[in-house]
């Protein structure tokens, strides 16, 4: 099978076609090469010479699908095809006159060869004036629409593959490519497939804003990851979907975390971490826009920052000290314990469906936790300024500010100090697709205790007053890491959602996959986004090319 | 008996609206060949092709295509079979401004045709 199409899940071969291929190969195919003609709208159909209307060889009609037989070139309808086989023994594989098809006759269904469809693309190659190299080297695109001439079309990597219909056959979404796996770096590419995909960070580096050839630090000989990402944003996107190896940057990333170059498997979550500080660090210093991480203006705090509100209440006198953070992700714990949300019950019952098992945890049940009022014990009093003295204190979590990309991390690698053991909980978390982040935001959190008090918030209000309009809590999943296995032996798979439609990233090799698996992981890491970001690269992902207007939607946001 | 074998046979009704239908058989084949001959007929293709991805008509069918595999199983469904079962919900959803633009344009083709024979 040619490298070029790895990640395509091929349907197998019927034994008919298998046995064709082992007898004769592709001469086959190549004595149909003289009889296929190119139509004016791309299109490849057989024409024989002589005839001019290809007519059923058994009862003359030429209006229904026709179909010519490999061996003896008779054409059949449809109605007689089977009949064809029966008399002609062996004559199994037949070619649609009109779509340049395989079809086997004995199956009663279409069948697929990428070697067919080769001799075929080189056609309509020939066709397009184009020059045609051997197989190996042609990535194209099969497009049933006119006017093909506008999209170009892979030879070599000089092209890039702009397919106008973009339900195509072979024609998977821009930016779509399998990652190599360099000695256990599952890890790494699982994240990498999640932030090449991340629409604003695409938008950043496809822009141009981090630019390795003009990047100063570079230059200056020094290390950037940012760079590197550069690199890997345009490998992405180049068209090229042969599985790329992310060397350039796993070396940069060893550099810079010594203690992690090694090739054992590392965790997921912390190299997302550790990749996003990284940016940080050096979008900050060489633009100079590192004030405090609130305000910060790099790509990573542009698109992942958020504002955690800490409230810390007095268990005596009731006075509360409410601090902020910010934060890049939010980690979630794990525990069957944290089951079903009140939320989740209610709706169950309401769909009339069976109430919701006890101890399933889902996604709400863990923000529930998260947001919960949390009883710090008594080794953790903290200093009353009412009180002057030490108390006994409540704490509760709440969002003051949402970020435009939401990665939440569900903790599943548990390491005990005490017991110095380290296990992983496997336990099936329920998450959905469409998240409203409402309930958790301090707004939701704290109004919930002081009703509709005004003070509650400190002039606060519910809405950053910066921007025009309300910031949505509506988030869509974009990106699904899973983690599978064991603690030490695992694996990284990621899958996307682009378009509406579920991509599995295991690697090097990419499938579309149906809901229900991506439903049914084992999440580890979930990215969400704000709904309008979602739509906004819909529309991005629409286009031929993406313009620099559509590539700075941090203008619009 | 009488003889009426000299009496020329009456003609059977549906003897007549045969030899009709075989003319109009023929009439349709010679029109098919000119349009091929011509290309007139690829472009039509191409403009049936065009109208019907415009209106929706493609998606909608790929969605009724979906649902069915959907039901019977990826690995239950051959492609005959999505074809016998799509195409009269295809046939009949077709919009009739389609097809009032393809008969005129098979009409005007007729004509100069006609007109250059």
């Amino acid at each position: 099978m040619s490298a070029r199409i790895s990640f395509l899940k091929n349907p197998d071969p019927c034994n008919h076609l298998s046995g064709y291929k082992l007898r004769y190969g592709t001469d086959g195919y190549k004595s149909f090469q003289s009889l296929f003609s190119c139509f004016n709208d791309g299109r490849i159909k057989i024409k024989l010479r002589e005839i001019e209307i290809p007519r059923c060889s058994y009862c003359s009609v030429y209006q229904k699908r026709l179909y010519i037989c490999l061996f003896c070139r008779s054409i059949s309808c449809s109605s007689h095809i089977l009949l064809h086989t029966q008399l002609n023994k062996g004559h199994d594989i037949a070619i649609d006159v009109e779509r340049s098809e395989l079809y086997c006759c004995a199956c009663i269904d279409q069948v697929y060869d990428p070697e067919f469809d080769e001799i075929v693309v080189s056609k309509q190659l020939v066709g397009l004036g184009m020059s045609v190299k051997s197989g190996a080297d042609v990535v194209a695109v099969r497009s049933n629409k006119k006017r093909r001439l506008d999209s170009q079309l892979i030879i070599g990597s000089k092209f890039l593959v702009s397919p106008r219909d973009r339900r195509e056959k072979w024609s998977f979404p821009l930016g779509l490519r399998g990652l190599n796996n360099l000695g256990s770096t599952c890890f790494m590419n699982a994240v990498l497939q999640a932030l090449v995909h991340a629409p604003p960070l695409r938008n950043f580096w496809l822009s141009g804003q981090h630019n390795r050839d003009l990047c100063p630090r570079r230059t200056m000989g020094l290390l950037c990851l940012p760079c590197d990402l550069d690199v890997i944003f345009a490998a992405m996107f180049s068209g090229d979907r042969t599985p790329y190896s992310p060397a350039h940057l796993l070396h940069s990333w060893w550099q810079h975390s010594t203690n992690l170059a090694t090739y054992e498997q590392q965790d997921s979550h912390e190299f997302f971490i550790s990749l996003l500080d990284r940016i940080h660090e050096n979008e900050g210093k060489s633009k100079c826009l590192y004030q405090d991480h609130e305000e910060c203006q790099c790509i990573t705090h542009k698109a992942f920052s958020g504002l955690l509100r800490s409230d810390v209440t007095c268990t005596t006198c009731g006075s509360t000290s409410t601090t902020y953070d910010p934060f890049i992700d939010i980690s979630l714990t794990l525990d069957s314990a944290n089951g079903f949300s009140p939320a989740d019950c209610r709706k169950n019952r309401y769909n009339g469906g069976p109430s919701v098992n006890a101890t399933m945890p889902t996604l709400s049940g863990c923000l529930d936790f998260f947001t919960r009022s949390e009883k710090l014990g008594p080794d953790q009093k903290l200093n009353c300024q009412s009180c002057g003295e030490k108390r006994e204190s409540s704490k509760q979590m709440s969002i003051r500010r949402l970020p435009l990309l939401l990665c939440l991390h569900v903790k599943r690698f548990e390491h005990s100090l005490t017991r110095k053991t380290s296990r992983k909980i496997d336990s099936y978390l329920q998450y959905p697709f469409r998240l409203n982040m409402s309930p958790y935001l301090s707004s939701s959190i704290i109004g919930k205790r002081f009703g509709n008090r005004m003070f509650a918030f400190d002039g606060e209000g519910e809405y950053d007053s910066s921007s025009s309009s309300p910031p949505s809590a509506e988030f869509e999943i974009f990106a699904v890491v899973t983690h599978s296995g064991m603690l030490e032996s695992g694996h990284y798979v990621t899958y996307l959602r682009l378009k509406g439609l579920w991509y599995k990233c295991d690697d090097s090799w990419i499938n579309e996959v149906e809901e229900e698996v991506v439903r049914g992981c084992e999440c580890y890491m979930l990215f969400y986004a704000q709904e309008k970001v979602i739509q906004k690269a819909h529309k991005e992902l629409s286009y031929q090319v993406i313009s620099m207007a559509e590539a700075f939607p941090f203008a619009n946001c | 008996m009488k003889h009426s074998v000299n009496r020329p046979p009456t003609p059977d009704k549906d003897d007549a609206a045969e030899g009709f239908e075989k003319d109009e058989v023929t009439l349709r084949e010679i029109i098919n060949v000119k349009l091929v001959e011509s290309g007139e007929k690829e472009n039509l293709m191409e403009l049936v092709r065009d109208r019907l991805v415009e209106c929706g008509w493609k998606d909608e069918m790929r969605i009724a295509c979906r649902e069915h595999v959907k039901k019977k199983g990826r690995k239950d469904v051959t492609v005959d079979e999505l074809i016998r079962v799509i195409t009269p919900k295809g046939r009949a959803s077709v919009p009739d401004s389609v097809k009032a633009e393809l008969l005129n344009r098979i009409q005007n083709f007729i004509v100069s045709a006609a007109l250059c024979v």
